[in-house]
């Protein structure tokens, strides 16, 4: 297995090494060798950085799927290099990227790229402890591939648990994660995210193309597919203790028209007397304008323009637009919304429809 | 021992001055024996203090304990000057005390010949007889008797004896108020008996009770969580709206600090709101010179609130935020004033407020000039008796006056003068709206 045969520390061409010590020895004699010299040292402190860099790096990396020694009906899935530039795929990585750093930056964690920073499970033991507020019982700081196999198995059987992956089997293993399998190490993030419901929206419909190679009778066949990293918003919601709107979308999804429909009507009756009128639950309450206003109308009171944006502009002012609409449910007397503002920003429906629906069995009957 | 009552009778001006400069003193306020200010000033005959006491609102029938007002004790003295400028304050010349004695009883005792004819010119009654049956003319010597008798037969009445009747007990009189009012600003839970549950609304439950023999009023706030945060700010914002010194304010008397519980007390009217009394069913009529005077009153308490530094605690002029006493008075509550971290991002009566009140922070726009808008607005509500934009919910309301240039519209047949400082006052550039003490003199002349 190519994995076994992988060097413990980084590959440093032995040519150097001998150079090394032939400049050296010529550093001690004349001014001659002295330029030659510093473009020598140069060449070694780089080696020396990425030496320290990269313990323990396997180096699979740059070899193209073509070289990989597969027995016989083993198979390998890679990413297509093309795809991986494909902007969609580019932006989820940022979004992943962005979304790691703010969990960790208490911890003064900074992620570049998700494979090269993911493999080795340090990352990810730091961010499960981070979400979960548990402690995991691991080495700190691994340098042997074997230490960090190892570390990686047991962060990984937490993660899983944690998903809830009991009898499923993850998309993801030990073996692809640590060998920097960027479509095993997306379906892990994309995973940790829905479940924690990370306040971040993720670009819906990622697919990456995958190579998948084979060896059959001694022959490498190569199939390219179509691997989903992320599907539509819809079907995933948060995962909270559960309500009668989990077993309402779980159970009877043809239901959730007819409840869309009478909580547009209810919310219609009221917007109608500012002549507003939406359409799309899914959307239109997103920016926290709508939620501002139907808490004056359903409240009784006036919303002052000034506390709220009424065109937003960014992410920011439309989170402190629902903040504020929450709180004033609060003040009318509803209890604390479930979802988080950012949640409804992020146009997560069922979140959207909790929110509308406890407005809508406060205020009913209110004309 | 120093206090207003001793300056009042040395007559210290200075220090008088500086004490009724502070807004938590009350100028009404009585001694041991109900002796307000103005009474020892009239005594003494300090006529500057007297002057002085009445500009600034203090009462010019308030009783002692022995139902003195202050002109049976300027009469008593012979102060002529401060006799006559109680009865140009329309000081009631006719009052009597415990004894049954009026102005005149004593005037006529003392012998101030000059003090009798102008009290008798001011419409005082030769004839009211006190408790002993004895009329000011019998009080009199033999010459004094006779000018007096002369005098009245001259302007053409008879001398008609009114025998003493008890009235004490109707509780006609204002008194002088309990010193102790204003001397306390934390008050405990455990002192307060609240007895009836007035109303509940968006900021707070209101209790009628009674505190120190007094009848009070008990607001306790709304608060979604009594954080200490808003505890302390309570502790620092409710004693600004201590105001006592002005007769058209209604000042918070006290607070209980106790969290959960934030209760605001003051004094009890129970007349109620403006709003109620303008569109309650209270039997009270309400015509173009009541509506005036209500007008007037607002506009002198307003500009009172506007002379101080501004308080933390906003108050929203409207007619839900004036309460009407006994004697008919409009006084600015300042126990509606909002707290702070009261009713934040919500306001439930827009229909008074300005357009730019609705839109802008309150540090971008001009609090003087919001406040001269919500006035416009009340005194089109006192000349139409109608509520303003009563058809549109508060946040309808609130965005077309906002967005939509929603206005008053002023009926056919308002009297010209008064369509006219309606216009005045809310002129849609706030930096063309006039000051409240420049309404004044226009309300003063439309009184006329």
């Amino acid at each position: 297995m190519s994995t076994l045969n992988r060097p413990k520390s980084p590959h440093t061409p032995s040519a150097i090494k001998k150079g090394e010590k032939e400049d050296s020895f010529w550093d001690k004699f004349s001014t001659l060798g002295r330029k030659r010299g510093t473009r020598e040292v140069k060449k070694v402190q780089e080696e020396g950085k990425y030496a320290i860099d990269s313990p323990g790096s396997p180096n699979q990396y740059d070899i193209p799927p073509e070289d990989y020694a597969l027995r016989e009906h083993e198979q390998r899935a890679v990413i297509d290099p093309q795809s991986i530039n494909d902007p969609v795929v580019v932006e989820l990585q940022r979004i992943l990227v962005d979304w790691i750093n703010d969990e960790l930056a208490e911890q003064r964690i900074i992620v570049q790229q998700l494979d090269e920073d993911m493999y080795d499970g340090q990352v990810l033991h730091k961010l499960w402890e981070k979400l979960t507020s548990k402690k995991l019982d691991v080495p700190e700081v691994t340098q042997s591939e074997q230490g960090q196999l190892e570390k990686l198995n047991i962060v990984l059987k937490a993660v899983n648990h944690t998903l809830g992956f009991h009898h499923k089997i993850p998309k993801w293993s030990v073996a692809s994660v640590h060998s920097k399998n960027l479509v095993a190490i997306l379906h892990l993030l994309v995973a940790l995210v829905r479940h924690f419901r990370a306040p971040v929206r993720l670009p819906e419909n990622v697919f990456v193309s995958v190579v998948i190679a084979e060896k059959n009778a001694g022959v490498l066949n190569a199939q390219k597919f179509q691997e989903q990293i992320t599907s539509e918003y819809d079907d995933v919601g948060m995962r909270c203790e559960k309500d009668a709107f989990d077993t309402l979308i779980d159970i009877a999804p043809d239901k959730l028209a007819v409840v869309k429909k009478s909580l547009i009507t209810f919310v219609n009756k009221h917007l109608a007397k500012l002549n507003f009128e939406i359409t799309d639950l899914n959307t239109d309450f997103h920016d926290g304008v709508y939620l501002c206003l139907l808490m004056g109308l359903l409240g009784g009171f006036f919303v002052p323009l000034h506390e709220f944006h009424l065109t937003p502009q960014d992410t920011e002012q439309k989170v402190s637009n629902v903040a504020f609409a929450f709180d004033l449910m609060q003040d009318v007397g509803l209890p604390k919304p479930k979802a988080r503002p950012l949640d409804i920003v992020n146009m997560d429906l069922k979140s959207t429809l909790r929110v509308l629906y406890s407005l809508f069995t406060m205020f009913r009957d209110f004309a | 021992m120093e206090d207003i009552f001793h300056w009042c009778r040395e007559g210290n001006s200075i220090q008088v001055r500086l004490w009724l400069d502070e807004t938590e003193h009350d100028n009404n306020l009585g001694d041991d024996h109900g002796f307000s200010p103005l009474h020892w000033v009239s005594k003494e005959g300090h006529v500057k203090l007297v002057e002085t006491l009445l500009q600034r609102g203090a009462r010019v029938n308030a009783t002692n304990m022995g139902d003195d007002i202050p002109l049976h004790l300027a009469a008593a003295h012979g102060h002529r000057d401060v006799v006559q400028m109680l009865i140009k304050e329309r000081s009631d010349v006719n009052a009597i005390n415990e004894h049954g004695n009026t102005p005149l009883h004593y005037a006529c005792f003392w012998g101030y010949d000059m003090i009798c004819e102008d009290l008798l010119n001011a419409g005082a009654l030769v004839g009211i007889a006190n408790k002993d049956g004895h009329t000011p003319i019998d009080k009199a010597k033999p010459s004094l008797a006779k000018r007096l008798q002369d005098l009245v037969e001259k302007s053409g009445k008879e001398v008609k004896v009114i025998s003493f009747k008890e009235q004490s007990w109707q509780g006609l009189k204002t008194r002088s108020r309990d010193a102790t009012l204003s001397r306390f600003k934390g008050i405990s839970m455990g002192d307060l008996d609240l007895h009836t549950k007035l109303s509940v609304t968006s900021s707070g439950e209101t209790w009628r009770g009674r505190w120190q023999k007094n009848d009070v009023v008990a607001k306790i706030l709304a608060v979604r969580q009594c954080t200490p945060r808003i505890s302390r700010d309570f502790n620092e914002e409710f004693p600004k709206m201590r105001i006592f010194s002005h007769p058209n304010i209604l000042p918070i008397i006290g607070a209980c600090n106790s969290p959960p519980n934030l209760v605001t007390i003051s004094q009890f009217m129970p007349r109620s709101s403006l709003f109620n009394l303008l569109h309650g069913a209270t039997g009270v009529v309400v015509d173009a010179s009541q509506a005036i005077k209500f007008a007037l009153d607002i506009a002198r308490g307003m500009a009172f609130l506007h002379s101080l530094e501004r308080i933390i605690p906003t108050y929203h002029l409207n007619s839900h935020h004036v309460m009407i006493d006994d004697d008919l008075t409009a006084r600015i509550n300042m126990g509606d004033a909002k707290f702070s971290f009261q009713e934040k991002g919500r306001i439930y009566q827009p229909a008074w407020m300005s357009p730019e009140a609705l839109q802008r922070k309150q540090a971008d726009r001009n609090w003087e000039a919001c406040d001269m808008w919500s006035f416009a607005i009340l005194i089109w509500e006192l000349t139409t008796r109608e509520v303003p934009f009563a058809e549109w919910s508060p946040m309808e309301c609130g965005m077309k006056i906002a967005l939509e240039g929603l206005r008053v519209k002023i009926p056919p047949g308002t009297s010209s003068h008064m369509a006219k400082l309606i216009g005045i006052c809310m002129n849609e550039d706030p930096g063309k709206r006039p000051k409240f003490d420049m309404v004044l003199p226009i309300l003063e002349k439309m009184k006329r």
